[in-house]
């Protein structure tokens, strides 16, 4: 649920009493018909805010708690577990992960976290919503989430494919799960790392701490995964091919 | 209101065929071309003032109405081969071009010339209007023709209509969807016309108002097929790759 748009004019009051539309809009980007369709409509998007809170200098974690239906934000946050750092490792990183563990006949250093292996990219990536949730999933969350926000399985899911998640449902998704509500933030992309207050090399530490077993596996599935998706886009270009082909 | 649906799907077809006259002559899919130019003299034959000049033509025994019958079969059984090609439906091919669409579309000629050679069809008129006010009989025998002329255009579109629906719910380009739901639409209208004869003179403007959005729909989704394709053809291709 987007943020009210009377607390919204309230908080800007606090943060930034002088500034007016035009200057808010200019620092933090965000575009003024945007803005302006938000606050008429009475509902400001989370990413309103957090752009807003960037520009000022603020942090849009801190920022958003201020507000009634994310005061949890506000406390100080449970640090993710290492199975949610390691689902923000990019895809790609982790067989790169894989191949730098192996021999160096095979073009690895056959140790871990050699400094020769390049830094991991910033999360969010390109399957990093369903990666977090499959990390924390114990197999009846999707059920407890659906049971507690009303949106029904078949559209949560649609939003994973899509590799979306609202912020309301990130948070819904962290608190029935019982883990660290920045994890969720961050594999939307609505903050970022360093926003949610996640240690430098903590994502490195974790896929470190994998065994060989595990990581092989995780890549495995991450492959696995990719390859499925990359079938159906496939199957689907050659199915659109062909009614062009044949209607166009 | 009604001459304006039909003029303004007359024009909606005349405007779609004439645009693809660069593509037929390129020799691309000429038979989506025929389609096109047979769905448009089928309107053209429906409307009064072209019908009757053809059919006075023809002698004024109302044979253009029969041959309007054949034209929208025809057109009907390209189209019902091509789309269900384009879109995979391997079972609505097998029931169109099977033994079971052969049958029926011999069943629906039969039924369409016998009921007209039953009919007293001297004197043109269009949707043979005329014809049904004459007496009880004719106006039964009427009733009679137009539902046999329906069936089959009903049949096509139903065998596919499974396959339409499978594309909406599919991952395919918003555009390809649209015109899978324009074209699931179109099936739709023409399985309510096939309720004509059950539909109370009162509401008579309905028969027209199904007839008329069943073509409708169906040239708009095809040409949306096409525009899809001449937009994604400028367009440069988004892929999804190995991120």
């Amino acid at each position: 649920m987007p943020l009210p748009a009377k607390a919204f004019q309230f908080w800007l009051h606090r943060v930034a009493p002088s500034a007016s539309t035009a200057d808010l809009c200019r620092i933090s980007g965000i575009k003024r018909t945007t803005f302006a369709q938000q606050l008429v409509r009475g509902k400001v998007a989370e990413t309103t805010l957090v752009s807003i809170s960037r520009a000022l200098g603020l942090s849009p974690l801190a920022e958003l708690g201020s507000f009634d239906q994310y005061a949890e934000l506000a406390a100080p946050p449970q640090p993710p577990t290492p199975a949610e750092l390691v689902s923000q490792v990019a895809t790609m990183d982790l067989l790169r992960a894989v191949i730098s563990r192996s021999s160096p006949a095979y073009g690895g250093y056959g140790d871990q976290g050699s400094s020769m292996t390049p830094a991991l990219g910033p999360a969010p990536h390109a399957t990093s919503v369903r990666n977090w949730v499959d990390a924390i999933d114990d197999g009846e969350l999707r059920h407890r989430v659906s049971a507690a926000t009303g949106v029904a399985p078949q559209n949560y899911s649609a939003q994973l494919t899509a590799n979306r998640l609202s912020p309301e449902l990130a948070v819904e998704t962290a608190r029935a799960a019982g883990v660290g509500f920045t994890g969720g933030l961050v594999a939307t992309g609505l903050i970022t790392e360093a926003e949610a207050g996640w240690t430098p090399g903590a994502k490195q530490a974790a896929l470190d701490a994998l065994s060989d077993g595990e990581l092989s596996a995780l890549a495995g599935d991450r492959l696995q995964a990719l390859g499925k998706s990359l079938r159906r886009h496939e199957q689907e270009q050659a199915q659109t091919e062909k009614i062009w082909e044949n209607l166009g | 209101m009604i001459a304006t649906l039909q003029w303004t799907t007359l024009a909606v077809c005349g405007i779609v065929t004439l645009a693809r006259v660069p593509s037929a002559l390129r020799g691309e899919n000429r038979s989506l071309f025929a389609i096109f130019a047979l769905m448009t003299l089928a309107i053209l034959l429906s409307i009064d003032a072209p019908y009757l000049a053809v059919d006075q033509a023809l002698g004024g025994m109302n044979i253009a109405n029969l041959v309007l019958r054949f034209v929208i079969f025809a057109a009907i059984f390209f189209l019902g081969v091509r789309v269900a090609r384009g879109f995979s439906a391997d079972d609505a091919l097998k029931l169109i071009t099977g033994p079971v669409g052969i049958v029926v579309a011999a069943a629906a000629s039969a039924v369409v010339v016998v009921v007209f050679l039953m009919m007293d069809t001297a004197g043109s008129s269009a949707g043979l209007v005329a014809v049904s006010a004459k007496d009880d009989r004719n106006a039964a025998l009427v009733e009679f023709y137009g539902a046999a002329g329906r069936l089959y255009p009903g049949f096509i579109t139903v065998a596919l209509f499974p396959a339409m629906l499978r594309t909406l719910r599919s991952g395919l380009p918003v555009l390809v969807r649209s015109s899978a739901a324009l074209l699931a639409l179109g099936t739709v209208a023409i399985s309510l016309s096939l309720l004509s004869p059950v539909i109370p003179p009162s509401l008579g403007f309905m028969r027209f108002f199904f007839n008329y959005s069943a073509v409708l729909c169906l040239v708009l989704g095809l040409s949306l097929i096409w525009l899809a394709k001449t937009l994604a053809k400028r367009a440069p291709k988004k892929q999804a790759g190995i991120t």
